[in-house]
């Protein structure tokens, strides 16, 4: 009977407790936008700093920020909506997607939100965002790149990042701008990619657009995620002189591998790594010097706050905020929230056509953005067509972006020199 | 006088359950109740097994993935309708319990368990590797056509009974086997597995059937839930924690109860909910704190469930109304 008392009174302080994290004051017009993340799980860390992100980008367009110089950061809301104030709501996916899609039809329902936005993991905004479908309501994605999600063509889905498409084709963009400006065309490619999903749709576009646009691969290796060793896998790839690699692998193989290139003595001219692994924090630090010279293909970087005073201000106000820098993922949480804002305030409504009407037309110019993009401008299957990835290359032991070149903040160094040269 | 009571009871319950989403007419509300009834119903299934013969599988997600996999490669490849390759990936699932259910009922207790788990990671990598289902992109439930044929919807209520139909299915199928030579075959087993055999029970046999019974039943849920969420992926339909929660909706309610499961999982799905709603969005996992702490409190003070402890109040007030 004693443990039935806790129990009721447990449910009596949850139920008191609840009111005050959702508490309704209504003294102004609030726009209400959902915003689904995995805030609990493997992942809640990056999931946390999206909605710290999130919360600095509510609080720009709601109370200004001195001296930013980006549509709607003077403060006061939203012009158009009588200045209408952004109230962000915040739901825990769990990295569940059948979380994500009861989540998403709550926030819809009940808290009745005018968009959503999320959710980060690709699977877990698949079931949101096709919940949004069936409603009707307009659903932006800043973060996730599974190319299947833009390739449904709904009509209620907006995404902002590139895709792992985009990316790959970035790579050969890199190596067609490289070849025009210092005459370096990779003769003999070898690709290195892990065994999942990611790494094997990977090899398939790097194949085939290789083929179309005349690049010669001479080894294609696909191992086994989280390999203890890739000793034959190195030695296939010196046996084939290839002379540039393309690698996509996770923190612990992308360490291994690079070990096991310097044991070996497998020095390409260059190694471009398709992110992951080889942009964690951790593939720096315990490499050391020997992590020099790795190029990967980036979403953002820390040097660009040189480039775009934009980006500087915004990164000071973040870290200001919550002692750490932005990275690829919360700086395109940011950038969502601000693209959705601005359509919302464009739509002069709420009403969810409005809102999808002037989310199809949005037009940002890369200048108003803290991302390295071009701009954001979506095509008919919702998807930025003005986003792109940067080349970052590891010199002293920091990432440098080096591509594209108008951003690029250090030179590329190309061929590496070979392990006993350095 | 119990069993009177206890029909009473299913009557009014399914009654009940028939008008109630007429009372819940918001559809994130009617979610939760198919919600419900989707996790009663693979509890039940889970059961067969679990609860009655004994046999503590916690890897019951790959029958479940299974039959969502079934269902839906065959709906997307050649468009055969859901209600058919339900059947189908119960079949399937059935028997590839029947092949894992030779190799792992070669181990008692723990061991068995800890095999079961193995075996679900292992489906779990072959699916996540294998290009024609999608490999770890998932497939998706096309949503272009809609209706009964399909089994698509756009309203809450068909899935609501389509959920409720299977939970009866699933219930009477357990009924039928509580009331028939299996059932106290099973039972016999769970207890008194030297006794069983020594009257001429073949354990294993009989094991097998159990867990051709429970992967069938299971399978069925998994081609519910991916045409409820039109998406499937590694991810999502053979997860370790789906396992830990078949079991748990079980255990929590009342193992080797034919209502134990669907108590528990009303009882579950409603906390679950409940607290993500309130605490979810905090970001401090307070939801899940709660949830665990509420899980910990009923494992320690009504080890026979939920259901067995309602009963044990309902036994009391009968003696005291006898004694009166």
């Amino acid at each position: 009977m004693m443990c039935m008392r806790k129990l009721r009174s447990a449910f009596a302080a949850a139920l008191l407790l609840g009111p005050c994290f959702f508490g309704s004051a209504q003294a102004q017009q609030e726009i209400k936008i959902g915003a689904i993340y995995p805030l609990t799980g493997a992942a809640a860390s990056t999931g946390l700093e999206m909605r710290n992100a999130l919360e600095l980008a509510a609080d720009m367009i709601n109370n200004g920020a001195k001296g930013i110089d980006m549509p709607l950061a003077a403060g006061g809301g939203l012009p158009n909506l009588g200045n209408a104030k952004i109230r962000l709501i915040f739901a825990d996916h769990q990295g569940n997607p059948q979380v994500g899609a009861t989540e998403a039809e709550r926030l819809i329902m009940q808290e009745k939100v005018v968009a959503l936005l999320g959710c980060y993991f690709s699977n877990v905004t698949s079931t949101a965002s096709q919940m949004a479908e069936r409603y009707g309501v307009p659903f932006l994605n800043p973060e996730s790149s599974s190319a299947k999600l833009t390739q449904r063509r709904f009509k209620w889905f907006f995404r902002t990042t590139p895709h792992d498409d985009l990316f790959v084709h970035n790579f050969y963009e890199f190596l067609k701008d490289i070849g025009a400006k210092k005459n370096l065309k990779p003769k003999r490619i070898a690709l290195l990619n892990e065994n999942t999903e990611w790494g094997v749709e990977t090899t398939k576009i790097e194949e085939k657009l290789a083929g179309e646009l005349g690049y010669n691969i001479v080894e294609k290796i696909i191992y086994p995620a989280k390999s203890t060793q890739l000793t034959s896998e190195v030695q296939r790839l010196k046996a084939s002189k290839a002379d540039l690699l393309m690698q996509s692998s996770y923190l612990g193989d992308a360490i291994l591998s690079m070990k096991t290139y310097k044991e070996q003595g497998f020095a390409p001219s260059a190694i471009l790594a398709n992110d992951a692994g080889f942009s964690d924090t951790e593939f720096r630090r315990t490499l050391g010097k020997d992590a020099n010279y790795v190029l990967s293909r980036e979403v953002w970087a820390k040097d660009l706050t040189t480039q775009n005073p934009l980006i500087k201000q915004v990164n000071d106000l973040y870290a200001q905020k919550y002692k750490t820098d932005f990275n690829g993922n919360s700086a395109r949480s940011f950038t969502g929230l601000f693209v959705l804002a601005d359509a919302i305030n464009r739509a002069g409504s709420t009403a969810p056509e409005a809102i999808r009407k002037a989310l199809s037309e949005t037009n940002i110019p890369g200048k108003h953005l803290i991302m390295p993009w071009e701009g954001v401008k979506f095509d008919a299957t919702g998807q930025n067509t003005l986003g792109r990835g940067i080349i970052v290359q590891i010199q002293n032991g920091e990432f440098a972006t080096v591509w594209p070149f108008d951003i690029a903040t250090k030179d590329i160094i190309w061929p590496m020199p070979a392990w006993d040269k350095r | 006088m119990m069993t009177k009571k206890r029909n009473s009871l299913i009557v009014v319950g399914a009654a009940l359950a028939l008008v109630l989403p007429f009372i819940v007419s918001n559809p994130a509300h009617q979610n939760y109740l198919i919600l419900v009834l989707m996790f009663a119903q693979i509890g039940v299934a889970w059961n067969i097994l679990g609860g009655y013969v004994g046999q503590v599988s916690l890897g019951h997600v790959a029958f479940f993935g299974i039959g969502a996999y079934t269902s839906t490669a065959l709906l997307i490849s050649v468009g055969l309708s859901p209600w058919i390759g339900m059947l189908i990936g119960g079949i399937v699932a059935a028997v590839f319990g029947v092949m894992i259910g030779w190799i792992c009922f070669r181990f008692k207790g723990h061991y068995f368990t800890m095999a079961t788990i193995a075996v679900a990671e292992i489906i779990q990598v072959l699916f996540t590797n294998w290009e024609g289902v999608g490999g770890a992109v998932g497939l998706y439930v096309p949503m272009d056509r809609q209706g009964w044929g399909v089994m698509v919807f756009n309203s809450k209520l068909p899935y609501y009974y389509i959920a409720l139909g299977l939970l009866c299915v699933t219930l009477l199928g357990n009924w039928a086997i509580e009331k028939s030579f299996l059932g106290y075959y099973f039972r016999a087993i769970k207890d008194e597995p030297e006794a069983a055999r020594s009257l001429g029970v073949s354990l294993t046999a009989y094991k097998l059937v159990a867990i051709a019974i429970s992967s069938f039943f299971t399978a069925m849920g998994g081609s519910f839930y991916a045409q409820k969420e039109l998406f499937i992926d590694p991810g999502s339909v053979l997860v370790t924690s789906l396992s830990v929660k078949m079991s748990l909706v079980t255990i929590l309610g009342g193992v080797g109860s034919l209502f134990g499961p669907l108590v528990g999982s009303t009882l579950l799905t409603g906390i679950e909910e409940a607290t993500r709603q309130f605490f979810g969005g905090s970001g401090m996992g307070i939801d899940l704190i709660i949830y665990a702490s509420i899980i910990i409190i009923v494992a320690i003070y009504y080890p026979a469930g939920v259901l067995g402890w309602i009963k044990h109040l309902l036994r009391r007030d009968a003696k005291t109304e006898g004694g009166a």
